[in-house]
């Protein structure tokens, strides 16, 4: 069964300490379903993504939660979490409904509010995402991914300059974005002097705390003919890893990008040389550059180097743009919402109505979502 | 959250873990810890494979040198795993211990 998206709408991601989790989801929802020209009571199904609400705000049980604060009266809702990848999930368990042929018509909701929260806590949360091993050792997400990068470096000869290069880029993105958290343009030299977090990642090369919530409308494709808007969804895969880093067996991919990227192209047809525009998982710099290598743009230590001489950023390049939203590092990472947030950023590339940071004549797009240090991974591919 | 009996339950299995040799392959310096070890920071946290092919993730302690000045000598390093506390007793009293990973 064919499934579409028919509604996709996006809050602006940044600290925003006046709003709250009740809010986010009404503004990104009301936006989806006007623009899906919906009522709530035409919704059967409600899925959330969601990674800490318990942990950091203490409510858990979201999906009733938001099933009444949306109207959604009577509605199937169910909050799903995989770490990061909480967003990318329920798109997968919603499309899964409705290929299932059980439900018409679900609503996604990704949101999260971490901004209330203390970094340090925070951190702790986060590291939910990993093992108790890893917990023990005081390490962060910043670190892990830190451990992946130096290896990285040791492996293809990738500079600390490489890195920087992708947050300049994905900030440029964002400053044409209205929603994103940066507006801001980057130098390398800024990115380079700004603090360490974990060595050798800065400061500036880890995506931001944030808050967000971003929703989508997908609905059984029409046999006769097509709606207005309508973009549908031609693959869904997920697939998963070891939870820990140490366990992996190698340490320069992450083997879950890859195996689910894979399992897409093959549902779709495609390959990475069809699509126009991918919103990848760039929590932090070196996550963006192992992303094109996983997925398949670019053979392992080719990466680094094509990002930094502007292969893919918007304007320069010939054909792929990635992360024209501004990614997880311009855009904002409220994690569960951040996987909701690239299809809905795809939807609008892919309608042809993205303003200023409009990939022209894009009409196949991949969003590619990861859940902790790699543990997860969700790939979506989109057509117009 | 620390609970006496999860604790109870794992550190049984740290002596397995004890006096286990092996080598740093990749390392970090954690400068924004977790909450509970903000005491501790910055630390190096090291990716250690052992000699039986296992890896593990680990805080090193005692480092050559101590921080900083140490730290183009890690990758490569041979390390011997120990037990250490790993974070300040909480309200329960208990002494939460674990395994990390000091230079040999």
């Amino acid at each position: 069964m064919n499934v579409s998206i028919i509604g996709a709408s996006t809050t602006k991601f940044g600290e925003l300490w006046s709003v709250s989790p009740r809010t986010l989801a009404h503004e990104a929802m009301d936006g989806a379903l006007k623009d899906a020209a919906m009522k709530p009571r035409d919704i059967q199904a409600l899925f959330v993504g969601n990674m800490l609400s318990g942990m950091l705000g203490g409510q858990e049980h979201l999906g009733a939660f938001f099933a009444e604060e949306l109207g959604f009266t009577h509605a199937a809702a169910f909050k799903v979490e995989g770490a990061c990848a909480s967003g990318g999930l329920a798109i997968h368990n919603a499309f899964n409904a409705i290929a299932s042929g059980q439900y018409e018509t679900v609503a996604v909701l990704g949101v999260e509010k971490m901004t209330d929260h203390k970094p340090e806590d925070v951190a702790t949360a986060l590291m939910g995402a990993g093992t108790a091993q890893e917990r023990s050792s005081g390490c962060t997400f910043p670190g892990l991914y830190a451990i992946l990068a130096r290896i990285h470096m040791q492996e293809y000869g990738t500079t600390q300059e490489d890195l920087a290069a992708v947050a300049v880029k994905n900030h440029f993105h964002a400053s044409l974005n209205p929603n994103a958290q940066f507006r801001s343009l980057l130098t390398i030299e800024q990115v380079l002097r700004s603090h360490a977090v974990a060595d050798p990642l800065k400061l500036l090369d880890c995506s931001p705390i944030s808050d967000g919530a971003a929703a989508l409308i997908l609905s059984r494709k029409k046999v006769n003919g097509k709606r207005e808007k309508e973009i549908e969804i031609v693959a869904s895969a997920v697939a998963t890893d070891t939870l820990g880093l140490a366990q992996r067996e190698s340490l320069t991919e992450l083997a879950a990008s890859q195996e689910a990227a894979r399992r897409a192209y093959a549902i779709a047809g495609v390959g990475p040389r069809d699509i126009d525009i991918a919103e990848v998982h760039d929590c932090f710099t070196i996550a963006e550059i192992l992303a094109l290598e996983d997925i398949g743009f670019y053979r392992k230590g080719m990466a680094a180097r094509a990002i930094s001489r502007g292969e893919v950023t918007l304007g320069k390049a010939k054909k792929l743009v990635v992360n024209p939203s501004g990614g997880l590092k311009g855009c904002g990472h409220p994690i569960g919402a951040t996987g909701v947030k690239q299809v809905v950023e795809l939807v609008t590339q892919l309608r042809g109505v993205a303003g200023a940071r409009q990939v022209k004549g894009a009409r196949v797009g991949l969003a590619h979502n990861v859940g902790g240090s790699g543990a997860t991974a969700v790939a979506h591919i989109l057509k117009s | 959250m620390l609970s006496p009996v999860k604790l109870w339950r794992n550190q049984k299995n740290v002596g397995k873990m004890l006096g286990k040799i092996g080598k740093i392959i990749s390392w970090t310096m954690v400068r924004v810890p977790p909450a509970d070890f903000s005491d501790q920071a910055p630390y190096p946290v090291v990716l250690v494979e052992l000699s039986g092919g296992e890896r593990i993730t680990a805080q090193l302690v005692d480092p050559p040198a101590g921080g900083q000045a140490g730290k183009e000598k890690l990758m490569g390093m041979k390390v011997i795993t120990v037990v250490r506390r790993t974070i300040k007793p909480n309200n329960e009293g208990v002494i939460p211990y674990g395994i990390k990973v000091k230079p040999c």
